[in-house]
């Protein structure tokens, strides 16, 4: 039980801190740089999944996702396969709870790049994507493993979720904290120790190396 | 070539702030942008890059139109190949000097880039801090590096928008000089914003007065600076005569050197600085004596003889554009102009203290 929800949770945690540190970058790009009407709204409509008990978020997802979904009723019907109870499930379920944020990281970072940086590369002949890459993006470079880092521990602990939208199926879509759970209410008290003390290493772990991967230069 | 002719207005809650209706021309060698804060200066270099969209008008630099209200022409910055050089020179920090020059070099290769960059390091004399982050650059090395940066990417014209204001006094003066020296090696225009009269008249070829999101004189900058033509421009030039020359002579003993300014020679408070130097002397145009008659015995050092071009009545006072080898305004009382007769075309003596006139830093 201890290594297979480990090894899930491994997986499903990378994939979702990928994902969610695209999507969350390029959102908080378009909230920080780009003047539209609605912006504060998609910006409370992106926060939701922070506000919202993570019970109705994963009741929403599953709305919007189940097999007779909004969206997942016609993914069904292409292709007779659905999110609901798979471990791709949990990665959507973990992606969304933990891209608020990443998106309010995002936003913040690339908020805090002078917009002067960005007017000189265009005016050196550099187009909107190689500025973003080799200007916008290193500048905001350590604001923005900060968002990752905060994805990443999110999407570590999630729980309401993904038990709704991916459910608790052991060797399938049960992640650390479900075990966690499962072995703590079944009385397996032991085996739930040695999960939390694998969940707690593996999140030092992360963050230290981080920490240390975008340490600020010493010299100064 | 530049042409340029703008219009565009600045709202805050509803009241307009700056009402900018400008049209000029920047034409070979270095144009000066002169005016006071808020005028709008920075806003029509901002037009000129793209950056601000005008309300009306058309840009265009020789053949090429950036610009055109009528016809719905706006070029993005990134096609206009426009050099935009700031005060605090923005170098990209996460980039050494050398990368931050081969950033902007359109080069296939590494080394092409490599190579062109250390090139224009050379060329502004500090290829020994290639290496080095901007962080560990002192602020007129930044400024070359950003200065290289722009003429990498083999710009049409230069925007300098006060790159000299963030540096020490020494480092502005040689800097300026490089400045100089960069545009006469490159030959594309520079359009250069200052607040600073002594750089104006130092550098400029050309000088555009802004007040008030108007242009209100053009011309050479000793004239437009010591004969304002309207009292707009009087006003946003300042009370100060800017007159370059260089030092010719000094006569210790009597606490006093002697400054050529290709027109007449001016006795000022003795300085210490090598014959032949140039040099920048400000008069205020109010510590300057008119008089009808020649004086002869006076402690007044300046004596010049000359006629008046124009008056301009402002306030309580009237400033007077004198002709006397070099154009210099002075300013007298309404009384003063009433009881001398003071019209335009009328010969005057113009004396001037050794002590009134100082050399500008």
């Amino acid at each position: 039980m201890i290594w297979p929800a480990f090894k899930l949770s491994l997986l499903v945690v990378s994939l979702a801190t990928l994902l969610v540190g695209a999507v969350g970058t390029a959102l908080g790009f378009v909230l920080a740089k780009r003047q539209f009407r609605a912006k504060e709204l998609c910006d409370a409509l992106l926060t939701l999944p922070m506000v919202l008990p993570p019970t109705v978020t994963g009741y929403y997802l599953i709305l919007l996702l189940g097999r007779r979904g909004f969206l997942g009723r016609y993914l069904y019907a292409l292709t007779g396969w659905t999110l609901a109870f798979t471990w791709e499930g949990a990665v959507v379920a973990a992606s969304v709870m933990a891209l608020p944020i990443m998106v309010k990281s995002a936003r913040a970072a690339l908020e805090s790049v002078d917009a002067r940086y960005e007017i000189v590369s265009f005016s050196l002949g550099k187009g909107e994507l190689e500025t973003f890459f080799r200007v916008t993006l290193p500048l905001a470079f350590r604001g923005l493993m900060a968002g990752v880092v905060l994805s990443f521990a999110r999407a570590l602990g999630e729980f309401g979720a993904t038990l709704m939208l991916a459910g608790n199926i052991p060797g399938k879509t049960q992640t650390m904290p479900l075990a966690i759970f499962e072995a703590f209410i079944s009385g397996e008290d032991r085996q739930a120790q040695a999960l939390a003390l694998i969940l707690t290493f593996t999140s030092i772990v992360t963050i230290y190396i981080t920490n240390v991967l975008t340490r600020r230069p010493t010299s100064a | 070539m530049l042409d340029a002719k703008l219009k565009k207005e600045f709202r805050t809650n509803g009241r307009v702030t700056l009402a900018l209706d400008a049209s000029f021309t920047v034409r070979r060698g270095i144009t000066v942008l002169f005016g006071p804060s808020g005028a709008g200066k920075t806003t029509i270099l901002r037009a000129i890059a793209g950056i601000v969209v005008p309300d009306e008008g058309r840009i265009e630099l020789g053949e090429r139109v950036y610009f055109d209200s009528e016809t719905g022409t706006n070029i993005p910055i990134q096609h206009r190949r426009i050099g935009f050089v700031f005060q605090d020179y923005l170098l990209f920090p996460h980039l050494t000097a050398l990368q931050n020059v081969a950033y902007a070099i359109r080069s296939a290769t590494h080394k092409g880039r490599r190579d062109r960059a250390i090139e224009l390091l050379d060329l502004l004399g500090i290829v020994h801090v290639a290496d080095r982050h901007p962080h560990q650059l002192s602020g007129g090395e930044q400024q070359r590096v950003a200065l290289a940066r722009a003429f990498g990417a083999d710009p049409a014209i230069l925007l300098l928008d006060e790159p000299l204001s963030a540096l020490d006094a020494t480092t502005r003066l040689r800097l300026l000089e490089e400045i100089v020296d960069l545009q006469r090696k490159s030959k594309i225009p520079f359009l250069y914003v200052t607040h600073s009269p002594a750089d104006a008249v130092r550098a400029g070829d050309n000088a555009l007065i802004l007040s008030a999101g108007r242009i209100v004189q053009e011309g050479k900058p000793a004239e437009v600076f010591n004969a304002p033509r309207n009292s707009a421009a009087a006003r946003a030039v300042g009370s100060e005569n800017i007159l370059a020359g260089r030092v010719q002579d000094h006569h210790e003993r009597e606490g006093t050197s002697v400054i050529d300014l290709s027109g007449c020679e001016l006795v000022i408070p003795y300085s210490a600085l090598p014959k032949n130097t140039p040099v920048t002397v400000g008069i205020r145009s109010d510590d300057i004596i008119i008089s009808r008659e020649r004086i002869g015995q006076t402690s007044a050092r300046n004596l010049f003889e000359g006629t008046i071009k124009h008056a301009l009545p402002d306030g309580p006072g009237v400033d007077l554009l004198t002709s006397c080898g070099v154009d210099l305004k002075v300013r007298v009382t309404a009384q003063a102009f009433e009881a001398l007769d003071l019209k335009p075309g009328v010969k005057v003596y113009v004396l001037i203290k050794a002590s009134s006139c100082h050399l500008l830093p």
